[in-house]
């Protein structure tokens, strides 16, 4: 290619569709280990290796052609009928997928991928050449017609242009004269001069590839000259800009990002409604007309503002089935090297989500995904023996909920038995003789979030080290998350993960204390309510409220703080999380608003989630309630009377 | 016969293949074109009309090219449409299938501007003879 300067541009939208693409074929070949005669799977599969042969041609990356072009010639032949799937077969197939994975890692590292292990291409040599099955049958029928024909034409000399054949040759030797097979031949051949070499494989070299033949298919496919290898082996310089690259691409629909436009044209319009209005104004003119207009201008900006944000939000909102994708290869790998016949089922696929969380969500789904197929399915004998189906489910599914994400992971194994896990936390010093006894089922579960808390008494090769569980829970509250449990012994556990729609934009509730405003998720928010003194109780020590026959504590914002309390609050604020409810204690508040988090990416305050910017451009701390409560530990703890600073005479003295 | 403000279609169901070939022709100075993603997409922009120059994958779902050339052919008022053929393979039965079907040319993938703008400079040479 002459201008290798747009073939970069082109490389980073080749590995986004391109990969894609893999993961599809993937996923269906998950399914063609199940169903190993479907024929449209086959073809699919086919097309999906072909595709990416295609477009890896013209990034001259010459290994992933070869790779990519032998097994799109094994299914070539499996979808012919003329060779069988066998297990061996799909192992090695599975095992091209990888390495065309790792060829694209290369790419985007801006490395021209190395060739495939030869032990891999070998083995897809030898199923292409039928050894498992014996000797490959002789071309299918269709085949044999044409083949006559073009023998002779492969003979038309290809001259100087290497690239494929030379098409007025064929197109002569083949309408020149009439289009039936048989008499063919003649014409070719004594219309065109003497025969040379074409790069063109013979048919039946084809059938028993030996290394050779398969290098002259590649040139054949390839068909470059040898000028024009440019040689792609990416300039070092090259290497970091290109991931970056496609870290921050994104695929958009066109048609939302028309909707973009189309709302700055408006908000364009009404800012110049605006700009008039200004000069009467400004001119004098404040007659009720003017007024009203002045009004209706800014309710309008005020709707096409809240439309152009929800409208931008949704050009990073990606189908989670992109994330998805990826999962039955992995539970499939694991399951058979575990002994265990886990068929994976995906829901929601369709579901969007905003780009960011799908890389983070990445490695914690993974880990449940791998815990469900270790830890929580059974083997299959055992499953016989307990009258269950021998075939596991593992479900993966997403579903919007309000302004949440709900990502379920569960399984139908044998769920999780409470009293071991406090056993085990117990033995392992996470928790005191107390805890354990006090703990109902839900905080037993949670225990499995505990670092250094792992069940599996032996450590297996895939999960069970322990450290996965608590990172998996810290990765999704990064995400502003929440993870729950639910399992029941002998039917299964379901990991529930519960995730805010959008990063970018949350719903906050400004709380004050003194002059001071906060603001904290209104997700975790559930009502505001007076506090009386003479509601105030004083439970084990600290002060409670009752709320609906529901006993809260309250913890005070300044002691949350480490702030001096120096009034006595007026309002709670009844704070849930998926852990605790509590009320929050606060002098006043300030109403609510569409935060638009600004984050504090170097210098990040512990419980501070980020900042953001009020209407009259005061900045405002977004409070991290968790971080804030874990924090503090027991020191939030207020008795009634240091709530209610009745004994403020008293410590003063 | 090689205007430059002719219309293109390029039909592949990989988009960056089309994006790929769209840059070729511009490349070549052919900056009208439009895009389908496999033949039955392709039938419905050539029945609206305009298009003068087809440029199709071989392999794709729904319809494939060698069945869109099929199409084109049978169709009284797209038959005259020059198509040309890519594919990624140089086999010889599919060469065959495809100058049986009647496609006007037929590019082995990976190709470069310059070979492209050579399968075009045939093509338009023969429907210039044909038309003169």
């Amino acid at each position: 290619m002459s201008d290798f300067a747009g073939m970069e541009d082109l490389l980073q939208d080749f590995l986004i569709e391109a990969g894609d693409l893999l993961s599809g074929v993937d996923n269906k070949l998950v399914d063609l280990e199940r169903t190993p005669h479907d024929l449209p799977l086959l073809n699919e599969i086919f097309r999906g290796f072909h595709t990416i042969k295609g477009g890896a041609g013209f990034l001259n990356a010459t290994e992933l052609v070869t790779l990519c072009h032998l097994t799109e010639n094994l299914f070539d032949k499996l979808r012919t009928g003329e060779l069988q799937v066998t297990p061996e077969m799909l192992d090695s197939i599975l095992g091209a997928t990888a390495a065309v994975r790792s060829m694209f890692g290369d790419l985007e590292r801006g490395m021209q991928p190395a060739s495939a292990d030869a032990a891999l291409l070998n083995n897809i040599k030898q199923a292409l050449a039928g050894k498992l099955t014996g000797r490959a049958a002789p071309a299918a029928a269709p085949a044999a017609a044409p083949a006559k024909p073009a023998a002779a034409a492969a003979s038309v000399p290809s001259g100087n242009e290497a690239n494929g054949p030379d098409w007025d040759a064929y197109y002569h030797a083949v309408t020149g004269v009439t289009p039936t097979g048989k008499a063919v031949a003649t014409p070719v051949s004594g219309n065109v001069p003497a025969p040379q070499v074409l790069d063109v494989p013979e048919q039946e070299e084809e059938q028993h590839l030996s290394e050779d033949s398969a290098q002259k298919i590649i040139t054949a496919a390839v068909g470059r000259r040898a000028t024009d290898k440019p040689g792609y082996q990416g300039p070092p310089g090259g290497r970091r800009e290109g991931e970056r690259q496609r870290d921050n691409s994104i695929r958009v629909d066109t048609s939302r990002l028309d909707q973009v436009l189309n709302l700055s044209g408006e908000i364009g319009l009404t800012k110049n409604r605006l700009t008039a209005l200004r000069s009467d104004i400004l001119n004098g003119k404040n007659d009720t007309d003017t007024m009203h207009a002045l009004d209706l201008a800014v309710s309008q900006l005020d709707l096409l503002v809240s439309d152009l944000q929800n409208a931008v939000m949704k050009t990073r909102m990606q189908p989670i089935g992109r994330l998805f994708q990826k999962y039955p290869r992995i539970a499939r790998d694991l399951a058979r090297s575990l002994g265990k016949d886990v068929e994976m089922v995906l829901e929601g696929e369709e579901t969007e989500i905003d780009k960011t969380m799908i890389e983070d969500l990445s490695d914690p789904i993974i880990h449940l995904i791998r815990n469900a197929v270790d830890h929580g399915v059974e083997l299959p004998n055992e499953r016989m023996m307990m009258g269950k189906p021998e075939k596991s489910i593992v479900k993966l599914e997403a579903r919007q909920e309000g302004d949440h994400i709900v990502i379920v992971v569960s399984d139908d194994g044998h769920g999780m038995n409470p009293e071991r896990l406090r056993a085990k936390a117990l033995e392992k010093g996470l928790i005191s003789d107390e805890e354990a006894n006090t703990m109902d089922e839900r905080q037993s579960f949670n225990l499995i979030f505990l670092p250094g808390f792992s069940t599996a008494s032996s450590v297996s090769d895939v999960s069970g080290r322990g450290v996965g569980m608590d990172v998996v829970r810290t990765n999704i509250q990064k995400l502003n998350g929440s993870i729950d449990i639910r399992s029941e012994q002998g039917k299964g556990t379901s990991f529930i993960i519960s995730l805010p729609l959008t990063l970018a934009i949350l719903p906050v509730l400004l709380v004050c204390l003194g002059e001071q405003p906060f603001a904290v998720p209104l997700s975790m928010v559930r009502e505001i309510l007076p506090i009386e003194p003479k509601e105030v109780q004083e439970l084990g020590g600290r002060a409670t409220m009752v709320v609906r026959g529901e006993v809260l504590p309250i913890v005070t914002l300044a002691s949350l703080l480490g702030w001096p309390q120096e009034t006595v609050p007026e309002y709670g604020v009844l704070m849930q999380s998926a852990e605790q409810s509590f009320i929050l204690a606060i002098d006043s508040f300030a109403g609510r608003e569409d935060a638009v988090i600004k984050s504090l990416d170097d210098f990040r305050p512990k419980g501070v989630a980020g900042v953001t910017t009020l209407s009259n451009g005061q900045i405002v701390l977004i409070l991290d309630m968790k971080e804030l409560l874990s924090s503090m530990g027991e020191q939030r703890v207020a008795t009634r009377a240091q709530l209610l600073l009745e004994n403020r005479v008293a410590s003063a003295a | 016969m090689s205007d430059p403000k002719m219309k293109f279609l390029v039909v592949d169901d990989f988009s960056t293949m089309r994006r790929i070939v769209r840059n070729l022709l511009k490349e070549l100075g052919y900056t009208n074109v439009d895009e389908a993603e496999d033949g039955v997409v392709a039938m419905q922009k050539l029945s609206s009309g305009g298009i003068d120059f087809v440029v199709t994958d071989w392999n794709m779902p729904n319809m494939t090219g060698i069945e869109l050339l099929r199409a084109i052919r049978a169709n009284a008022q797209m038959s005259h449409l020059p198509v040309l053929m890519i594919t990624a393979e140089a086999k010889k039965e599919n060469i065959v299938e495809a100058a049986q079907a009647g496609a006007s040319g037929y590019i082995v993938k990976p190709f470069t501007a310059a070979t492209l703008s050579e399968k075009l400079a045939k093509i338009f040479e023969k429907m210039d003879k044909k038309s003169a």
